[in-house]
């Protein structure tokens, strides 16, 4: 079981190694487990390892997300590639200001980042430099905060909107309707 | 991208089902009837579960999670216990995860026979939703028996499920896939061997292999291109590992007859695990005891986990700052990039009488795109 765990690693030990020597220290590369890597990665050097990917295989863009840590004031930006070849996830993650920085986009490499690019601009505010049309994606008319933000407060948004004045009061002691029988609500 | 000129038609589908499972709107310009542009338009299912998730203790989000999707919604039950699982390091009680199994692939089956009747309604063979649909009922009556709810079931819990099989399930359960493989051969003279069938689907909506792979498309769909990769066998997870089953292979062309024809030869073999796992199911515990559930945590950290659904690879990623709450959780539907940038596609030139089967023989949801 050992010696097979090993021999299973050796895609990811080597994928490891090969990101490390190409892009130096200012990249951290760790074997999560078996099929996933995770690599941190400044912003300027995000897109030359997705092409260096692109080019090694990773044909796959599973995902792009965004993760809002306020406290730090940044934007984690996460972009999941996956290659047949290798069965491996790799997880290449960076970090820019939530405030004022943006990200160049990434559809010249990879075509499938054109919806998801245009979800996180609408649902976090980032904004992709050079992305030919980022605007309305789901949402329809939406002026305020972008509502994935995590200082997005739902419940202020929802007494505003549905002018509910006390939310508590009003959903939880409406009055009960009396039991007519079947076939009678409404 | 064609000009699009003062004499072209412009066509508003859906957004009342274009053919798919949802309400989802396309854009299309066309020349005659051929299409030359097509635009999908998302938005009418937009709940914003991602940030509802985010709001909730970890447990109570199992009776939300599930929501995301109607056609199959144990798939969303499922990854999340297992993400939970994954960050806290929890071993699943054995039972609990051949009971796993065998719901995922009830609700498999359920999926797909959801999905021939809707790739035969949108080229007018009405029959064959009316027998599909009537089939799943007995596989929904089953789930309905289990857990109380035909479609969401709230059967999953962290480190298993919530409660043990009702006595004499596992016999109902055969005698269900016995009736549901018997009527494969019903299927096959309706519908999948019907020459309408045949006319219309052979050589439309081609995905080839360099597509699929440009695309990002997975499941069926990919292994339709002839691509044989299957979550279950690549990256075996619950315990898929044990059981004996194929991935069909016999076909390549990755159009709209092969699309449907891999997931009739694919309901053979989730038949095939059901009845293994019903077997060799052993006996003991099916969940394990949490103390609080309110005050339940989950280690800091981020995880990334994928299963095999009905419609290709669906996956959780998972963050947490080590709180009673998910600090982020996004779902990656396979309908994200089945039904946009892989349908602006394929999409051109096909004829407007052909987009609703494509769409459905892609298995577009739109619920797991917009979450």
């Amino acid at each position: 079981m050992l010696k097979n765990g090993v021999l299973k690693m050796k895609n990811e030990e080597q994928i490891k190694k090969d990101i490390e020597t190409t892009f130096g220290e200012l990249v951290k590369v760790h074997i999560k487990r078996r099929h996933r890597i995770k690599v941190d990665a400044p912003k300027n050097m995000t897109l030359p390892i997705l092409a260096y990917l692109k080019q090694r295989g990773f044909h796959q863009f599973t995902l792009l997300t965004c993760v809002d840590w306020i406290k730090k004031g940044m934007f984690e930006l996460v972009y999941n590639l996956y290659s047949l070849d290798y069965n491996v996830h790799v997880l290449v993650s960076t970090h820019i200001n939530r405030e004022n920085e943006s990200m160049p986009t990434a559809i010249n490499i990879y075509e499938m980042a054109f919806d998801y690019e245009r979800e996180i601009h609408e649902m976090f505010g980032v904004e992709f430099e050079g992305h030919p049309r980022l605007g309305e994606f789901l949402l329809e008319d939406w002026k305020g905060m972008p509502p994935m933000r995590k200082d997005f407060d739902t419940r202020a948004y929802v007494e505003e909107k549905f002018n509910v004045k006390d939310l508590t009061k009003e959903l939880f002691t409406r009055k009960e309707q009396p039991y007519r029988g079947p076939g009678s609500n409404g | 991208m064609a000009k699009i000129r003062d004499f072209d038609y412009e066509y508003f589908i859906g957004p009342q089902h274009p053919g798919a499972t949802g309400n989802m709107s396309y854009h299309v310009w066309a020349e005659g009837d051929t299409i030359i542009k097509i635009e999908p338009n998302l938005g009418y299912l937009h709940r914003g579960f991602e940030k509802l998730t985010e709001l909730r203790h970890w447990i109570k989000n199992f009776p939300l999670i599930l929501r995301i999707c109607v056609p199959e919604p144990d798939i969303n039950e499922v990854l999340y216990a297992m993400a939970i699982e994954e960050l806290n390091e929890i071993d699943v009680p054995e039972r609990a995860q051949y009971i796993r199994i065998i719901v995922l692939e009830l609700a498999r089956l359920s999926a797909y026979l959801l999905y021939f009747g809707g790739v035969a309604g949108t080229i007018g063979l009405y029959t064959v939703p009316q027998w599909t649909i009537g089939d799943r009922d007995y596989i929904l009556d089953l789930f309905e028996e289990l857990t109380g709810g035909r479609v969401y079931h709230i059967y999953q819990t962290i480190g298993g499920v919530r409660r043990d099989i009702p006595e004499g399930f596992k016999e109902r359960v055969l005698k269900t896939v016995d009736y549901l493989e018997k009527r494969l051969k019903d299927y096959d003279n309706l519908f999948f061997q019907h020459p309408i069938f045949e006319k219309r689907a052979k050589g439309i909506g081609i995905v080839d292999k360099d597509a699929a792979l440009r695309f990002s498309v997975t499941g069926p769909n990919l292994r339709a291109a002839g691509v044989n990769y299957d979550v279950r066998k690549k990256e075996p997870y619950l315990i898929y590992d044990r059981f004996q089953f194929d991935v069909p292979d016999m076909y390549k062309d990755g159009d709209t007859y092969s699309r449907v024809m891999q997931r009739r030869y694919e309901f053979e073999e989730s038949i095939k695990i059901i009845r293994q796992a019903a077997a060799d199911m052993p006996e003991g515990p099916v969940n394990i005891k949490i103390r609080n559930p309110f005050e339940y945590r989950v280690k800091e950290g981020s995880v990334y986990v994928k299963l095999e659904s009905s419609k290709g690879e669906y996956g959780f990623y998972v963050v947490s700052d080590g709180g009673v709450k998910p600090y982020r959780l996004h779902v990656r539907g396979p309908s994200f990039s089945h039904g946009l940038q892989l349908v602006r596609h394929i999409a051109k030139g096909t004829n407007i009488a052909d987009i609703s089967m494509i769409l459905f023989s892609l298995d577009v949801c739109p619920p797991d795109a917009e979450r």
